[in-house]
């Protein structure tokens, strides 16, 4: 590796702005989740808390009993987080497996209308959930899926399978067919030659796939907040209740989100293996 | 069961065309039931309906053949939040390809510590987005924000200047809120394209004595473009729906509202529901055709063999 | 023994009798309603109301700007958001159009609607749509400590008396910009323009829908005038464009950097008089509206509580509706930051000096005039989002006064069209 020092500069240059870019508001937030209410808004502004306090995790984390305006914040933000994990990772497992099998189809089967089907999908990636919102709560209602895992699940599907499948079949494409073709001529079934050859070569895809569902999903708003209302309810539509008429309580709001974050973290470590793996690609040939 | 069965005998002896058409459409048919319920139908009623008058305050609802559509050239505002839409679509799809190729890139540079760094990325991303905007509105905020703070506490005379009070820099701020945001996705995706790139091709580069500009130029971009355009069709998407970045940070104001603000205050706030549908309907073209530009001038099959 | 027996079977008598009371009292025990309401509310607002009635509640709370497009997609599409649900003045004209709920005119008794002033705002075409739960009103707020700090002995009645107070607060040196006011393209930049519309001794519409606000003799004309003159003169933040009232109240009002909220909440005195969450404890006070003539006027911005057409639970609904509003409870709301509806309630708490600036409030709320007398009109909101969009462009300096008021006119015009 001929890594000369400008180079190396360079790329550790870049790499800081990167990393001041992404997480200067992130410090924001962690910073003003452990400053006291009173000092919220104080002039001149001062860029690391002047008090410290572990006041609003407390609240959030039920380990004061405290309530704002006698709601109990543990227990809805215990609930709201289960709902927010379960549904993500619900929808994301039943995306990347669903669109893994469709991609595979589109690139290496011939069936008639594939064509179609797949730019009609991709096509749906512009639509905005206002232009279907109203059709889909009947639809919903119809089918009794309002407020249950199942029936966010498969619209959180439904809105992220498009950019998945439309991912798996660029990477399927750039996968060589000689091995899938080595083994056809040894005996080995379509689907065999999926599960075996052609998945563990897709890793990068996979997870790219499955870190854009799941962050996608976790962050869905307007979704949850019209089929998600109360017992599925998740950390998007509860944390703006701490929004109120007269009062917006910074605290509890940078506290939770602290936490909101810590999750889809953790999700994107884990998946980096994957990620990586793509160099295998490489190596198999 | 029997499809695998097919499958495997039919293909075996190489005449799996028939097969291949079951097992085809066996595939797909997870695809098809979902989106056919849940999207294309719904999708369809929207279009159906945005051809009547649906409002619940007037009775019925008539079929009003194109009214919806023809009223949009008579709206006032309207022209004004396509053009912010549009403003915005340029500057964020710019921003986001140029600067998350070049993130890509970086990060797949690194072999240390590459997993915290990408999730540091990421985070923007995992924000709620309310959290997101209390945050933004205190950095913009003009006497208590944190931007105006940086800038004074470096000597500049910005105590108390207001951001969104012209034009040209309140769209700017809002921008810069929906890159933060969006620019993961981008990474994310040319990142690993870039990780599925074959190490081979980077040795056969090497001995042939190519520096890394030239690597990056003759081999990384060419087998990235489809990754490419797969993240900005979905930037330029993204972009068209920018909604909450505007309505936080600056209200309903003309200057800086996006067609989607605009739909939400026709649709929720006026109640002509088919007239929303109407505008949705619209930009649901209009960024398809926008994005179909990139698909066929930059979307390339690649295949390393 | 014979007596004791008495008064065994008397007491046996009466605890039948109880029962039956009580059954009669209960006759939806067992029945399950939906209630969907903004957050927060009270923690045992369920359990209490299952214990008195029977009746289980599930209550369904939202942020208050998500309430609207939830309630709307679930009438739109023809099902029941809730059986009970929270319901805006500013919806009335809308709701009342698209016939969505069910009018409680002969659901509730005359004397309660008698005794809840601001259910006339909630009246259209002869039709009540919602029995109001908690008000709200504008008053002025001002900061007692900052008004001695600047040796101003007497509160402002007249505009002219407030103007010379706050040039008074700026030449001393006791706040830089002494007047909070919105004027972002929000909501709270249009209620202070109507509320210093009312203030000019006008109105904003004549009984036909004319807009009355753009000759500049008009009231709503100079309340904009006066507004920028505000801003020109320095007597409020120039960066109050970009800031909603919230952020005023929080950011600088309760921080002690403006003194005056010329278009004051009462809900807000709590939380600005509480250490914890303000700099200004035990500072902040509520005094009537100053006007031009001097005499005080409000306006109300209540919000209530109402009955779906499509509710399953109607009647089970209406005895959540009668609980939730009745005197008792309210007496108790005020814990949760809820001021009063009832005329009754808010004096008894004054009596029992339960209430911040209690004297000033309930005086203030006596004078509670509708915005719209005829009745809030369908296009109130579309209209709303035209006012604050042009104010904020006003204050910009982007368009003069004249252009200001006529684009108003044509945003009323517009949104009457529909």
């Amino acid at each position: 590796m001929k890594t000369n020092f400008f180079t190396r500069l360079l790329l550790w240059t870049g790499l800081g702005l990167l990393l001041v870019w992404s997480l200067g508001p992130i410090y924001w937030t962690l910073a003003s989740s452990v400053t006291p209410t009173e000092d919220f808004s104080t002039r001149p502004i001062h860029f690391y808390p002047q008090h410290f306090t572990f006041d609003h995790y407390a609240r959030v984390l039920g380990i004061s009993i405290s309530r704002i305006g006698g709601v109990e914040v543990w227990k809805q933000f215990r609930a709201a987080l289960f709902n927010s994990v379960v549904t993500s990772v619900a929808a994301t497992v039943l995306c990347v497996a669903i669109s893994a099998l469709g991609a595979y189809a589109f690139t290496r089967l011939r069936f008639p209308g594939r064509q179609m089907l797949f730019g009609l999908v991709v096509a749906t990636l512009a639509i905005p959930a206002y232009a279907v919102l109203i059709p889909l709560y009947q639809i919903m209602i119809k089918m009794h899926l309002v407020d249950t895992y199942v029936g966010v699940a498969l619209i959180y599907v439904s809105a992220y399978l498009p950019l998945s499948l439309w991912l798996l079949r660029s990477v399927f494409e750039a996968l060589p067919v000689s091995l899938e073709e080595a083994a056809q001529l040894d005996g080995a079934g379509r689907l065999f030659i999926f599960f075996n050859i052609v998945l563990p070569l897709a890793g990068p895809g996979l997870a790219a796939a499955g870190i854009l569902t799941f962050l996608g999903a976790w962050g869905q708003y307007l979704v949850p907040l019209i089929f998600s209302p109360q017992v599925t309810k998740p950390l998007t539509v509860l944390i703006p209740e701490f929004v109120t008429k007269n009062f917006i309580d910074y605290g509890l709001i940078t506290a939770s989100g602290s936490i909101a974050i810590i999750i889809p973290a953790l999700v994107v470590i884990f998946l980096n293996r994957y990620l990586v793996s793509g160099l295998l690609a490489g190596s198999v040939k | 069961m029997t499809a695998v069965a097919n499958g495997r005998q039919s293909s075996a002896r190489g005449v799996g065309f028939g097969a291949d058409t079951i097992l085809g459409i066996l595939l797909v048919s997870p695809i098809l039931l979902t989106m056919t319920a849940l999207v294309f139908y719904p999708m369809g009623r929207t279009i159906w309906d945005s051809l009547h008058r649906v409002n619940p305050m007037q009775a019925g609802t008539p079929f009003v053949g194109l009214d919806n559509y023809v009223r949009m050239f008579s709206d006032g505002q309207l022209g004004a939040t396509w053009t912010n839409t549009l403003i915005y679509v340029v500057l964020a799809v710019a921003a986001e390809t140029i600067f998350g190729v070049l993130a890509a890139a970086l990060i797949n540079q690194v072999k240390i510590g590459r997993r915290w760094i990408l999730a540091a990325v990421i985070l923007p991303w995992a924000l709620p987005g309310v959290v997101n905007s209390v945050i933004w509105l205190w950095i913009y905020q003009p006497g208590a924000g944190l931007l105006n703070g940086i800038l004074s506490a470096i000597g500049l005379p910005f105590e108390n200047h207001v951001w969104f009070n012209d034009r040209a820099s309140a769209i700017v701020a809002v921008t810069v809120v929906h890159v933060w945001r969006m620019m993961p996705l981008t990474i994310v995706i040319v990142l690993a394209a870039m990780q599925s790139i074959p190490s081979h091709l980077y040795e056969a580069a090497r001995i042939d004595g190519a520096t890394r500009g030239q690597m990056f130029g003759l081999i990384t971009l060419p087998l990235v473009r489809s990754a490419i355009a797969v993240s900005m069709t979905n930037a330029t998407v993204n972009a068209f729906n920018l909604f909450d970045e505007a309505w936080v940070l600056a209200g309903s104001s003309l200057e800086t509202r996006p067609i989607l603000v605009q739909i939400y205050l026709e649709t929720f706030q006026n109640l002509r529901f088919s007239y929303g549908m109407a505008l949705s309907v619209s930009i649901t073209f209009v960024s398809l055709l926008v994005s179909l530009v990139y698909v066929l001038r930059v979307y390339r099959n690649t295949r390393f063999d | 023994m014979r007596k004791s027996i008495v008064s065994l079977l008397a007491s046996a008598a009466l605890a039948i009798a109880t029962t039956a009371v009580a059954q009669d009292a209960r006759p939806f025990a067992g029945t399950s309603i939906t209630v969907l309401m903004p957050s927060p509310q009270g923690p045992d607002i369920a359990s209490a109301f299952e214990a008195e009635t029977g009746i289980h509640v599930d209550l369904q709370t939202l942020s208050w700007d998500d309430i609207r497009p939830k309630l709307v997609t679930a009438l739109v599409a023809g099902t029941a958001p809730a059986d009970v649900t929270e319901f805006d003045w500013s919806w009335t004209g809308q709701f009342n159009a698209a016939d969505w709920f069910v009018p409680l005119n002969d659901l509730i008794d005359a004397e309660t609607v008698e005794d809840i002033g601001v259910a006339k705002i909630f009246t259209v075409d002869g039709k009540l749509l919602g029995i109001p739960y908690t008000n709200d009103f504008r008053v002025m707020l001002i900061n007692k400590k900052h008004f001695s700090d600047a040796g101003i002995a007497e509160v402002p009645k007249t505009l002219d008396e407030l103007v010379a107070a706050a040039k008074q607060l700026k030449e001393k040196g006791v706040s830089q910009y002494p007047i909070g006011l919105p004027l972002s393209a929000t909501e709270g930049a249009s209620t202070s323009w109507y509320l210093l519309t009312k203030a000019f001794g006008g109105e904003l519409f004549d009984k036909d829908f004319n807009p009355l606000f753009v000759q500049p003799d008009s009231a709503g004309y100079k309340a904009l005038a006066f507004e920028l003159m505000l801003l020109k003169e320095g007597l409020v933040d120039p960066a109050s464009t970009g800031l909603k009232d919230t952020q005023i109240n929080e950011g600088m009002f309760s921080q002690g950097l403006t003194s005056i909220m010329i278009s004051g909440e009462p809900g807000r005195l709590g939380q600005m008089n509480d250490p914890k969450q303000s700099k200004v404890a035990g500072q902040a006070e509520a005094i009537l509206v100053a006007t031009e003539s001097g005499t005080t006027r409000s306006f109300g911005l209540p919000e209530a509580l109402a009955i779906p057409k499509v509710s399953a639970n109607q009647e089970a609904a209406l005895v959540f509706v009668k609980w939730f509003t009745s005197r008792e409870h309210q007496k108790k709301n005020l814990a949760n930051g809820f001021l009063p509806t009832r005329t009754s309630a808010l004096s008894e708490l004054n009596a029992e000096g339960k209430l911040n600036s209690g004297d000033a409030l309930v005086a203030q709320s006596k004078t509670v005039e509708a915005l719209f007398p005829q009745g809030t009109p369908p296009w109130y909101p579309q209209f709303s989002s035209g006012v604050n969009t042009a104010i904020n462009s006003a204050a910009k300096g982007q368009i003069t006064i004249d252009q200001a008021v006529q684009k108003i006119a044509e945003a009323a015009k517009e949104a009457m069209a529909q």
